[in-house]
């Protein structure tokens, strides 16, 4: 009975100093954290001040990105968007920093893998926000395109174009992940080299006389008819 | 030797030969072998019939012709002056025929005659294209006389068919006449006269690395006349008949290119058309002729077919910058039969001025926002055809006067809009 009571005695002892030990690196990453979002709202606020001094709103506006985040449900400025990305990784910086602070291996090991992988997350997340601006950008272009050229499938065609270009940026995204390298990239391949064929073929068979029609109209030097279309300008 | 680093050895040489020259006429070119040689003669015979005692210069200014234009220029006989000519000529006319330097387009073909003719200290110039094939020796009378008088510019004044030239008709220049109070009938003519005064000007604003280097210099070259005050006269000259343009030119091309260059002015010339209200004729010369411009072909029913399209798929994209009122019309209109199918004036004018002030607010990329607006103009131009069809051209005319006048009454709107846009930019 002595001996178990020593046992625990001597387990609550090891317990107590191993806390008191811990409990300065607790405090430690407390305050650390605490600074943190307090220096993250300072850095945002001075950030966001930047930001619109410099104008980045109106390139917000110019690029067509805020119309195409609003639909996307996202109606603040550029400005205050990015004065929220320096807080957050303000932010996160210092939780990492908090964390290190309590010297704790299995959280130490988590962090240099986590922190290994977070640059292909980074790069994975800017591919497909500029994979999401393309796509948008180049289907308006496509609609406006074709609706001049009086396509009559060209909401469609724009829509496929928004989906392929959109595809191809997930894919892109997959890969700097890792996740599913090999499959990612055969099933794209297929897909896109299946729709290249299917267009080709359906180009061959049913648009060939369409083709030569535009073709000879591009080809010709002009018409040598007496009367003429609308002089426009 | 002349410095200037716009014009190639060969042509400072040839200033240097001539030293001075009362005229310059110029004329852009791009593969136009087939015509320049008419425009050429045509020119040279007017230089000698109204000013045979004056030193002229036809300037050739090309863009890399493949077709032997150039050749064209030098080769081009003026056939026989005595029959022509009243008194004896004096001077002898002089060409010069080069390719120019700097950004392809007829901007920097009109620098390189500008250069030419400021170096050759000419008191007056005009400008021809090299497609013309209704050009006579006439016009050289009513481009030049003016500039050497009391006129820095001259601007064309020609018969065309009812439905020709309706951007200018529709767009440009209501616009321009509401923006800077000068009623100038054909701003983006392509044929002109100026004085050195005027030319010396153009010459020394740098726009000739811009996009006006490229396309728009027509729209550029009057606005900027017109809106820092020189003297502007216009000159009938009959019929305009030119070369059939490639019939694959993008008509929604044409419109950006136009429309965006007139847009683009009016940022430039912002303060000046703020204040200005209604607008006044110009001096008009020549004679008014009765010509009878070629017939036109008019698919009607492709038009509206494009404009149903374009109301179908980019009612979105309108609504942004249109507004809820608009787009709802223009959704009526696409389902109406062809016989009541009216894009009304005012309903064209606000739509008109809406899209200057989303340019104005880049409120989306331009090139997009340009380009659509090709389904409502081709709507805007089937309406005009339907409700014109049994008029003459003096109805037609009367119809495009009520039109700008419309555009005059309704620029409070625009001033507003663009203020608020401006605001919102801030």
């Amino acid at each position: 009975m002595q001996d178990v009571e020593g046992g625990a005695a001597e387990m609550l002892h090891v317990f107590f100093r191993k806390l008191l030990g811990f409990l300065p690196n607790f405090f430690t990453a407390l305050i650390l954290l605490f600074v943190g979002v307090g220096l993250a709202k300072v850095l945002g606020l001075i950030s966001l001040r930047v930001f619109r001094a410099l104008n980045v709103d109106r390139f917000w506006d110019r690029a067509g990105i805020r119309e195409v985040l609003i639909r996307g449900g996202i109606r603040k400025p550029l400005s205050v968007e990015l004065s929220r990305i320096v807080y957050w990784l303000t932010v996160l910086i210092f939780i990492v920093i908090a964390l290190n602070a309590l010297q704790i291996p299995v959280i130490e090991a988590v962090l240099a893998r986590f922190f290994l992988y977070l640059p292909n997350v980074f790069v994975a997340l800017l591919i497909l926000f500029a994979g999401y601006l393309l796509c948008n950008f180049f289907a308006r272009a496509a609609l406006i395109g074709l609706v001049n050229s009086g396509v009559r499938e060209a909401g469609l065609a724009a829509r496929a174009v928004r989906f392929a270009i959109f595809v191809f940026a997930v894919t892109m995204a997959l890969e700097q992940l890792d996740i599913g390298k090999a499959s990612v990239l055969i099933a794209f391949t297929i897909m896109f080299g299946g729709a290249v064929l299917a267009f080709a073929i359906a180009l061959g068979l049913g648009g060939q006389h369409y083709v030569r029609e535009y073709l000879e109209r591009r080809m010709r030097k002009g018409s040598k008819d007496d009367v003429h279309h609308i002089d426009h300008v | 030797m002349v410095k200037t680093v716009v014009l190639r050895e060969e042509v400072q040489r040839k200033i240097e030969e001539i030293g001075h020259a009362d005229i310059v006429v110029g004329i852009p070119s791009y593969n136009n072998a087939g015509t320049i040689g008419h425009v050429v003669r045509a020119v040279q015979a007017g230089l000698v019939e109204y000013f045979p005692e004056a030193r002229s210069v036809i300037v050739n200014s090309d863009g890399g012709s493949r077709d032997g234009t150039m050749d064209m220029v030098n080769t081009a006989a003026a056939g026989d002056f005595r029959t022509i000519l009243v008194s004896n000529r004096m001077e002898p006319v002089f060409r010069i025929a080069t390719p120019y330097n700097g950004m392809p387009g007829k901007g920097s073909a009109f620098r390189t005659i500008l250069e030419i003719a400021d170096a050759l200290g000419a008191s007056a110039c005009a400008v021809v294209d090299a497609d013309l094939r209704s050009i006579t020796p006439e016009w050289m009378e009513l481009f030049l006389k003016p500039a050497l008088a009391d006129f820095d510019y001259v601007a064309p004044l020609y018969q065309r068919h009812k439905y020709d030239g309706t951007i200018t008709n529709s767009i440009v220049y209501p616009l321009t006449r509401a923006l800077y109070g000068k009623q100038v009938r054909q701003p983006i003519g392509g044929d002109f006269g100026f004085s050195a005064r005027m030319a010396r000007f153009y010459l020394s604003k740098g726009v000739w690395d811009s996009d006006v280097a490229r396309f728009g210099v027509d729209v550029w070259m009057t606005t900027t006349a017109v809106a820092n005050g020189f003297r502007i006269c216009q000159a009938f000259l009959g019929a305009k008949i030119h070369d059939p343009k490639d019939p694959g030119t993008d008509l929604s091309s044409m419109l950006y290119q136009v429309v965006g260059a007139t847009f683009d002015l009016m940022e430039t010339y912002e303060e000046t058309w703020k204040s200005i209200a209604g607008s006044e004729k110009v001096s008009t010369f020549g004679f008014p002729r009765d010509a009878s411009p070629a017939p036109v072909r008019v698919n009607v029913r492709g038009m509206i077919e494009l404009f149903r399209l374009g109301a179908s798929e980019l009612a979105d994209l309108w609504q942004t910058f249109l507004g809820q009122e608009i787009v709802s019309f223009l959704a009526r209109l696409a389902a109406a039969k062809e016989a009541d199918f009216r894009v009304p004036d005012d309903v064209w004018t606000e739509i008109v001025y809406r899209f200057a002030v989303a340019a104005h607010a880049d409120l989306i990329n331009r090139e997009h926002l340009l380009k659509s607006l090709t389904p409502l103009y081709m709507g805007r131009t089937a309406s005009f055809v339907l409700e014109t069809a049994e008029s003459d051209i003096s109805e037609v005319e009367r119809k495009i006067e009520d039109l700008c006048r419309i555009f005059e009454r309704k620029k409070p709107f625009l001033l507003k809009t663009w203020d608020s846009a401006a605001e919102q930019r801030r």
